[in-house]
């Protein structure tokens, strides 16, 4: 297992998207709808840190952005389980780096993500709001940045764990 | 002889590594209970640099000028109705301007975070205003920040009337950017551009402020007429936005 969780500046810049939730950057938003910060945190951490400390990440995430939203609803099943699923994607033999893996992973991640909400949503009774135009945009946009941001991450966090291995 | 055995304690020592675990985790916890009130007071403080200035655009402006007469209008026909009504309450509440520091109202939620709290007088409730009219109430308040609930949330509900036809009805946000009037009763007289006004009923936000113009009347709607209303406080542009406190 990796000790990024260790290396407390790696585990700070998971602060960055709360921030970025609430920052919410005009000029990264598709009609409106921002990407979803936390997946595009969460993938690259599971993937390098294992499934336990992805599942970990995704539940501290989780509690923290359910306490910047109004109403009950909730992100902790959706981040603990995409942590927990791309830990376990994270140690198998082949690596994923390629752009076009990261970005369907997290496409897919953002559409269970929206899912999770959208059936809170329609379970509360608010099957009104225009549930689908979000999830297919946030999940497009998340599916399109995370090529770029994810590997970064990857590419960062990966050295690090490394050096700590040598 | 019996040999002696001594009673050994059970070993505690693998669990210590716990213990910062479990912190971590009551801290999350309370930062889940609290509404995030320690982040969105970070956020607050880091970003006060970059707090909007206080111009507005001309646009805003207008809409403001706008608002200002239909509003004025409206109070001069009520208030010969309502003179007694307002005698009984309290004096005029304290207006607290406050700047926008966070705005999402198009993804999953309708909220705005706005850089005052309770440490100014505002709380959990309070009607906010910004230039053209009512844009939702306070929902949760940290020491330096507030949560505002749009109006067009899916879970904001608050009593309107039309004052041209005055007829009540339920102002319901559905998450888009046009809520939805439900009216009390069947065929009301509402037509496209009435002004809609918080209702003098309600016991949740002040009588009389301007909340939109009607765009639409679907009449067909069981098991009353409902209609769609255009916000005339343009959410997207408003960097400051006023509270009234006090008022109870």
């Amino acid at each position: 297992m990796a000790a990024l969780h260790r290396q407390g500046w790696c585990a700070a810049t998971g602060l960055l998207v709360p921030l970025l939730t609430l920052a919410a950057p005009g000029f990264l938003r598709l009609d409106g709808v921002p990407p979803a910060w936390a997946v595009l945190w969460l993938l690259p951490w599971a993937l390098v840190d294992g499934p336990v400390s992805g599942a970990g990440a995704g539940l501290a995430l989780a509690l923290v952005l359910d306490g910047l939203h109004l109403g009950p609803v909730t992100l902790v099943p959706a981040l603990v389980v995409l942590g927990w699923w791309w830990g376990r994607l994270g140690r198998r033999g082949t690596r994923i780096e390629r752009s076009f893996s990261l970005g369907l992973l997290a496409l897919l991640g953002t559409l269970l993500l929206g899912g999770t909400l959208l059936a809170q949503f329609a379970w509360l009774g608010e099957a009104g709001r225009p549930l689908l135009r979000t999830l297919l945009a946030q999940s497009l946009l998340t599916g399109l940045l995370a090529p770029m941001l994810c590997s970064l991450q990857l590419l960062l966090w990966r050295q690090q764990t490394a050096g700590l291995r040598g | 002889m019996q040999t002696g055995r001594s009673f050994r304690a059970p070993q505690l020592r693998p669990l210590g590594w716990l213990w910062p675990w479990l912190l971590l985790l009551l801290a999350l916890l309370a930062v889940r209970l609290s509404k995030g009130a320690g982040f969105s007071d970070l956020y607050a403080l880091l970003t006060r640099p970059f707090w909007p200035g206080s111009a507005q655009g001309e646009w805003v402006r207008s809409a403001q000028q706008l608002g200002d007469q239909m509003r004025l209008s409206q109070l001069e026909a009520d208030n010969r109705r309502l003179r007694q009504l307002l005698q009984l309450q309290q004096a005029d509440p304290v207006l607290v301007g406050a700047p926008v520091i966070s705005r999402e109202s198009g993804g999953w939620w309708q909220q705005l975070l706005i850089g005052k709290g309770a440490l100014h007088g505002v709380r959990a409730g309070d009607p906010v205003l910004a230039p053209g009219g009512l844009l939702g109430r306070v929902a949760s308040i940290t020491p330096t920040t507030a949560r505002v609930q749009l109006l067009t949330d899916g879970n904001s509900r608050i009593g309107v009337w039309v004052p041209r036809i005055r007829r009540h009805g339920l102002l319901t946000g559905v998450g888009t950017s046009r809520p939805v009037l439900r009216f009390l009763e069947k065929d009301p007289g509402a037509r496209p551009g009435d002004l809609v006004a918080t209702s003098p009923a309600s016991t949740l936000v002040p009588p009389n402020l301007t909340v939109g113009v009607i765009q639409m009347v679907d009449d067909r709607a069981v098991p009353a007429t409902e209609a769609v209303v255009q916000l005339s406080a343009p959410v997207q542009a408003v960097d400051w936005v006023q509270v009234p406190t006090g008022r109870r």
